[in-house]
């Protein structure tokens, strides 16, 4: 073929289509009928109209099957589904027999009326004769009526089955229709990755297309046209049976026995540990203590300027009236004492997000495995609802406000160990390079490179922390808490919508102003990169 | 060479997981790299690679990408550990120094510019260039000087207080090279340093930085993926292809006897006029014809450009002395072939 002079002038009209090289890897990629698929694919080659028109048989026949062999998965699940569809109606029509019921209550009801004829003959009086031959005649006209409505439902049936039979040969022509199609596209992809997508014909994908076909097909066929009474075993979970071949006869379910191994080991944990669950909470106690005596304990004077100020320096003079009028929608309501305490306990949060969250994300940044093995975790304290965790952090901490922090800090430190991993593996390798390579000692290339590089991304980070924890100040009041929380959650309690709204706007002012602050401080650290 | 500063001698280097096996074997059964590849999924990147480069020396590795350069050039301040083989530095081995001894040598003995400057955004001009310096705790007031005195030799002065960003691609180059000269080291290692600039200001750069390495006498190793620059830098090249060092030697010899086809590609678009001297192409004396006395006379050592004049004004051969004896001639012919370039040898 390459010694074939290659013509000046190539335009789709008159292009010249060899088509042995494409055949030969379609045969290649069909293993099996490879000479049928050559021709079926050119066809869709050469096609021009939306429509192929080519039919397979085998994939008309066969169905799933077909699809299984020919490791089409997802046509073969689609199909498969719309042929049990037809098929259940087909069963439905054949032998679901949906008059029976009227046939049942016809022949109760002839039954009836003979027996009540019968006392009608035995009777002697005539007013007693009269009497059941009236009640006899009028059952057996209740009898025939329900005669006429099982035959209106036999009637039906036949419906269903013509309906099912059209649903299946539609189905059966579409798959005829759409197999090739589907098996050209399967090809295109195998070209682009001749070894991740299957081709040929293989007895694997066989054997798993024919026992899944088994396992789902009669089943479901089964529960939806069988007119006897399912097994329970089908309908309904046997959970108490599994429990029993777990833990033998009249032992309890398997989740009393978890939930309760579960509870027994969380307090021998907690009286084990006590020390220690001690140790942590009158540290981060102490950490809350010195915020809110540097808050509550100074002269709310001194506290609004210095905030007020700060706003200024940090965001500009916009940003200080805000600052201002949020102070004084708080301080009027007289929520002045308790903004403080949830900015405290926000505060404290926040701090120890950031040290303890900085130097762990640096590490993952700098180690691919440890951030793979911490990955995980992190999802899970960023997903699992506060609600779940908070049971723990009463059984080992107890309640109040530091285990209400510990709670805060499992939401709010992932963005930060998230973002400093980020920032520490967005640094330019060049750069680390060149500091190497002028012998900067490790301490040294985290101190001068890599952290002011990852500085904006760590920034980010912190910022995201702190709304995570002012948004969990308000669920920690569920477990003894202080501050604006309790203030919603007894509103809550009681449905007082108004104190309710006026505390969550003074949450709100308290989340603008510190998110104001920050961004600011953020912004005006950025501009000098 | 009178003065060895750097030699590397039998260096190899190959990446993946079981390099000692994939040595071993290279040793035992010379193997190919395609066989290693298969064999271990072992890459050779440095395949035994052997020179020396001495005091005040440009020494030009030159290779297309992937050819390995830029990992050889890194075994030099072993950014890079090579698998086998040992680098000395002034008649010292490297491979065995201790961590803080190989962190000495960068900061003081070794200075590098990047291909894509790597110079930290957050910093000052002068800063960055004073980093070499503060790595190794010198005081504030001592650096500061430095850094302004290299920037003076780089023609920067009065760009201090810049940041980076702020300066044009050829500016922060600039700032490279006075970064790595501000420790002033003994070795300058270039990796790529001028690719990523504009053909002029590249020429531009390149005559610059051979001054100013002639006037310091630093010894470097510049690596480039362009045989004009390494002609107009270098003292020697080593031309390097697939992790091989094909061929050393000074651009003239290169050019005249490339040791392989792919050398000989490499120099056949390059133009010999001032890369050619006379001795390399003229002919024994013996076998000129004509009228000595009219034969137009010129010193051994001149260029073509030079007999192209010469030939021009006169319709004789050119006779070559050599401290005031005849011992050469080239003729018109000669001197054409000589152009053309070593075609038929």
């Amino acid at each position: 073929m390459s010694d074939r002079p290659i013509k000046k002038v190539i335009s789709a009209s008159d292009i010249e289509i060899d088509r042995t090289e494409l055949d030969m890897s379609i045969s290649q990629f069909a293993v099996k009928n490879g000479g049928y698929y050559s021709k079926a694919f050119s066809k869709i080659h050469e096609k021009t109209s939306f429509l192929s028109l080519t039919f397979n048989v085998w994939a008309c026949l066969l169905g799933p099957f077909w699809s299984a062999s020919r490791a089409l998965w997802g046509m073969f699940w689609s199909f498969l589904i719309l042929e049990i569809v037809a098929w259940v109606q087909i069963g439905q029509g054949l032998w679901g027999n949906p008059g029976a019921e009227y046939l049942a209550r016809a022949a109760t009801q002839q039954n009836r009326a003979d027996e009540l004829m019968q006392r009608a003959k035995d009777a002697t009086e005539t007013v007693d004769i009269e009497r059941f031959t009236k009640l006899s005649e009028n059952i057996a006209k209740a009898a025939e009526i329900s005669l006429e409505r099982a035959a209106a439902a036999q009637a039906e049936a036949s419906t269903i089955l013509f309906g099912g039979l059209i649903i299946l040969f539609i189905v059966k022509t579409i798959q005829g229709l759409y197999a090739d199609y589907a098996y050209e596209k399967q090809y295109t992809r195998w070209r682009i990755n001749p070894d991740q997508i299957e081709s040929g014909m293989r007895r694997s994908n066989i054997t798993l297309g024919i026992v899944l076909v088994l396992a789902i097909a009669p089943l479901v066929i089964f529960k939806f046209t069988s007119t006897q009474e399912i097994p329970q075993f089908l309908s309904e979970f046997p959970e108490n049976a599994v429990s029993t071949l777990f833990l033998g006869s009249d032992n309890g379910t398997l989740f009393a026995a978890i939930a309760g191994f579960m509870e027994r080991q969380i307090d021998a944990a907690a009286i084990a540990g006590g020390g220690v669950f001690d140790g942590i909470v009158r540290s981060v106690r102490t950490v809350l203590d010195a915020l809110t005596l540097a808050l509550n304990g100074s002269p709310w004077p001194v506290v609004m300027i210095v905030i007020v100020v700060t706003a200024w320096r940090s965001a500009g003079p916009r940003v200080a009236i805000f600052t201002a009028a949020a102070l004084c929608y708080i301080a009027f309501l007289g929520y002045w004492e308790i903004a403080m305490e949830t900015v405290a306990l926000a505060g404290a949060a926040v701090i120890l997000c950031v040290v303890i969250g900085i130097p762990l994300g640096v590490w993952f940044g700098k180690s691919m495995r440890a951030f793979r093995v911490a990955e995980p975790i992190l999802d899970l304290m960023q997903t699992l609802p506060a609600f779940v965790y908070l049971i723990p952090i009463i059984a080992f901490f107890g309640t109040g406000n530091p285990p209400g922090i510990l709670a805060t800090i499992i939401f709010g430190m992932p963005p930060v160990i998230r973002l400093t991993a980020l920032g520490m593996r967005g640094v330019p390798e060049s750069i680390k390079e060149a500091s190497v390579a002028f012998g900067a000692s490790r301490w040294q290339l985290l101190k001068d490179v890599e952290l002011p590089l990852a500085l904006p991304s760590i920034m980010a980070g912190v910022n995201q922390t702190i709304l995570m924890c002012l948004s969990m100040v308000v669920i920690i009041s569920l477990i003894g808490g202080g501050g604006l929380g309790r203030e919603i959650l007894e509103a809550l309690q009681y449905a007082a919508k108004g104190p309710g709204l006026l505390g969550g706007f003074a949450i709100l002012f308290v989340a603008m102003v510190i998110d104001r602050i920050v961004q600011g401080a953020f912004k005006g650290s950025n501009k000098s990169l | 060479m009178a003065d060895t500063v750097v030699k590397l001698k039998d260096v190899w280097k190959i990446f993946g997981a079981q390099t000692d096996e994939a040595m071993q074997a290279i040793h035992t059964h010379k193997l190919s790299k395609a066989d290693v590849l298969s064999k271990f999924n072992c890459v050779v990147g440095v395949q035994n690679a052997s020179f020396e480069v001495g005091r005040g020396e440009i020494f030009c590795i030159m290779g297309l990408s992937g050819s390995g350069k830029s990992t050889l050039v890194r075994h030099v301040n072993r950014l890079i550990e090579p698998t086998s083989g040992t680098i000395e530095i002034l008649g010292k081995n490297i491979s065995n120094l201790t961590n803080k001894e190989l962190r000495q040598l960068r900061s003081q003995q070794i200075g590098m510019v990047f291909q894509h400057m790597a110079l930290m955004p957050h910093r000052s001009v002068r800063d960055n260039v004073a980093y070499p310096l503060e790595i190794r705790k010198v005081a504030k007031s001592k650096r500061w000087a430095v850094s302004d005195h290299v920037l003076k030799m780089v023609d920067l002065a009065g760009f201090e207080d810049r940041l980076p960003k702020e300066l044009s691609g050829g500016m922060q180059q600039r700032v490279g090279i006075a970064r790595a000269l501000a420790s002033d080291p003994d070795i300058l290692l270039m990796d790529e340093p001028f690719s990523a600039l504009d053909p002029l200001i590249r020429i531009q750069l390149q005559d610059q930085f051979k001054s100013l390495v002639a006037d310091l006498n630093k010894t470097t190793l510049f690596i480039t993926h362009d045989l004009d620059e390494a002609i107009r830098i270098g003292h020697r090249i080593a031309i390097m292809k697939d992790g091989v060092v094909v061929q050393i030697g000074t651009p003239e010899e290169i050019v005249m006897h490339p040791a392989d086809n792919y050398v000989r590609e490499f120099v056949q678009g390059i133009s010999k006029l001032k890369l050619v001297k006379a001795h390399s192409i003229m002919e024994p004396i013996e076998s000129f014809n004509g009228s000595k006395p009219k034969a137009p006379r010129a010193e051994h050592d001149v260029d073509l450009d030079h007999l192209i004049d010469l030939a021009v004004k006169s319709s004789e051969a050119i006779i070559i002395t050599d401290d005031g004896k005849d011992v050469g001639v080239v003729s018109k012919s000669t001197l054409l072939q000589g152009i053309q370039g070593g075609k038929d040898e």
